[in-house]
């Protein structure tokens, strides 16, 4: 029986005793065992706290490219007491700071190089760097006197999405969302010691906790994907294959390419058993591809925002769709709820589309430092009157089918999903408006041909690719538009605003027909 | 021609680069916007084809490939 953690760092420590010597993560450079990985995280905890003072207020930043030693960073650091921040090694350092002065970190850990692009933007954070870390002596009280004061409602990590207003938006997730989370995907889908990952989601997107948690708690291995793979399906298909993988946990996004790529019908994966999939609508058709390829896997939609520690619904594919079907995202998971409301609070009727809430211990506690935001985001159930219920306003137009799957329909505000990526386009216009030159501008997407469209109101003349470098020092690169329409002077409205129907009939509507 | 030139050129006209001054043999294709990913699957092809070699999925992970002369140094390695 597992005994009842409150840390999420308490998951290595039964790992390590229970799984010892068994490969626990595999990246291009090696391997670590699950008594490796507790011996390095303890390590480089009790170096931490020796160079700077850690808690559950005091979060460390992880800036590091993707690999095992991100892994054990991570978990140092909750050892530490103090969440971790996963960030894209890629990150615009305009963005880095942002996101840094929100948070008013303990530290970030980062290798050389890290440090050396740190220092030369001029991040005001202490920064360590990780090989100076993992040695040293283990100070196994003070780890464990932070063990043992932690609640499960203390942070875990904090990972950063797009906010509409151009400053990201710390997601804030407690060990107990975690906890929970991990042991209800690895029961439900049984995911045992046998199991072998092939994770493809970065650090700073919320799939990798299940990546991570589930060999935590189960002893699988999860081997990290190399991410220049997935720019060559067939190659990605033969390192599949040479580690034996049987379970991915990838975003539509990878998969369509996969299936246009034709290596389905050209390669088989012997050993894949469970996919699952999350993050963006899934298609039919490609999914179809891979269900006529694997007819013997197991195929999961699932669905769940950052604020939701990755998962609240699912749906087990259990029957074949056909073109201009949708796919239900399902129901709740363990420990989650979901209501759909109307405009007025009230519950809609089944059929009747209204805005997704969701409610459970994988919530998120709210936006780090960011009260105002946090107080329209999550909010009171309204149909319970009685005592504290906090539910997410998801911003998802859905409806409850009437076998009790919940369907999307879309969004009600201005957020995009993009290849998986999270993005508000005001962001985007921020960054843009930002820069010289531009008088104006204003971002729409385009679902037909899955395209972010910039106008810009500028007198200058702009190319292009050279626009999208700017735009890059500010903005991650899957932020980047797809095409750009620069011109004069916008049209507007009568009353003086951008006339955006315009400009979505000119040069969206008519140039896609 | 060397092996840089012939891949340099079929990257200039498949994606239809031009004259831009920017495009040298040490640019990074893909972070500077000259090539997407898709356009990677394609140069490869190019190369194993050009060339009679096959390019591993080691190859991809350990070596960069990120420009025309990091691209033809792995194609010499091959040979």
């Amino acid at each position: 029986m597992i005994k009842l953690y409150t840390s999420s760092a308490e998951l290595v420590d039964f790992a390590a005793e229970k799984y010892g010597d068994r490969t626990a993560f595999s990246d291009t450079y090696g391997s670590i065992s699950f008594k490796e990985l507790q011996k390095s995280a303890r390590t480089l905890a009790s170096s931490l706290m020796r160079a700077v003072t850690t808690g559950k207020t005091l979060p460390v930043m992880v800036y590091m490219p993707k690999s095992i030693n991100s892994i054990v960073t991570f978990m140092g650091s909750m050892y530490a007491g103090s969440p971790y921040v996963p960030m894209d090694y890629a990150v615009p350092m305009a963005r880095f700071k942002a996101t840094a002065q929100n948070l008013c970190p303990a530290a970030v850990i980062t290798d050389r190089d890290g440090k050396a692009k740190l220092t030369d933007a001029g991040v005001d954070v202490p920064i360590l760097i990780y090989d100076e870390l993992v040695s040293g002596n283990i100070d196994d009280d003070k780890i464990n006197a932070v063990l043992n004061t932690a609640t499960d409602l203390d942070p875990a990590y904090i990972m950063y999405t797009s906010g509409s207003t151009g400053t990201p938006k710390g997601v804030t997730i407690s060990h107990r969302a975690v906890l929970d989370y991990t042991k209800w995907l690895t029961d439900t889908f049984d995911i045992n010691s046998e199991s072998i990952i092939g994770m493809q989601s970065a650090f700073h997107f919320d799939n990798s906790v299940f990546d991570m948690f589930a060999a935590l708690y189960t002893g699988c291995k999860t081997v990290i994907i190399p991410e220049v793979l997935f720019m060559y399906p067939e190659k990605l298909f033969d390192f599949l294959s040479e580690e034996n993988i049987s379970i991915i946990f990838w975003v539509p996004t990878v998969m369509i390419s996969v299936a246009n790529s034709g290596i389905l019908s050209e390669k088989h994966l012997k050993t894949l058993k469970l996919i699952l999939f999350a993050g963006e609508v899934m298609p039919i058709k490609q999914l179809n591809q891979w269900i006529d390829a694997y007819p013997d896997c197991t195929f999961v939609n699932m669905y769940g925002p950052t604020e939701a520690t990755d998962i609240v619904l699912y749906y087990i594919v259990d029957r074949s769709y056909s073109a201009g079907e949708t796919l239900p995202i399902g129901i709740p998971c363990a420990n989650m709820k979901a209501l759909i409301l109307d405009e007025d609070g009230k519950e809609c009727k089944k059929g009747e589309q209204g805005e997704l809430y969701i409610g459970g211990s994988g919530i998120a506690s709210g936006y780090w430092n960011s009260p105002e935001i946090t107080k329209k985001a999550f909010v009171q159930n309204p149909l319970n009157k009685m005592y504290c219920d906090r539910l997410y306003r998801t911003g998802d137009l859905v409806y409850e089918a009437s076998d009790g799957n919940i369907m999307f329909v879309g969004r009600a505000d201005s957020q995009i999903k993009l290849r998986g990526n999270r993005i508000e386009l005001g962001d985007i216009e921020a960054a843009t408006a930002a820069i010289d030159g531009i008088d104006n501008c204003c971002a729409m997407f385009s679902q037909e041909t899955e395209e972010i469209y910039l106008f810009l109101e500028t007198q200058a003349e702009i190319v292009q690719r050279k626009f999208n470098m700017e735009l890059k020092k500010t903005l991650p690169s899957y932020m980047i538009p797809q095409k750009i329409v620069s011109m004069a002077k916008f049209p507007h409205t009568p009353s003086g605003k951008i006339d955006r129907q315009a400009l979505k009939k000119q040069y969206i509507t008519e140039r896609t027909n | 021609m060397t092996i840089a030139e012939t891949i340099s050129e079929f990257i200039r006209e498949k994606f239809e680069i031009g004259d831009d001054p920017d495009f040298t043999n040490d640019v990074h294709l893909f972070n500077e916007g000259f090539v997407d990913s898709f356009g990677a699957v394609e140069i490869i092809h190019f190369v194993e084809e050009t060339y009679a070699i096959s390019i591993t999925q080691k190859d991809i992970t350990l070596f960069p490939m990120n420009t025309v002369n990091e691209i033809a140094a792995v194609v010499e390695s091959k040979q």
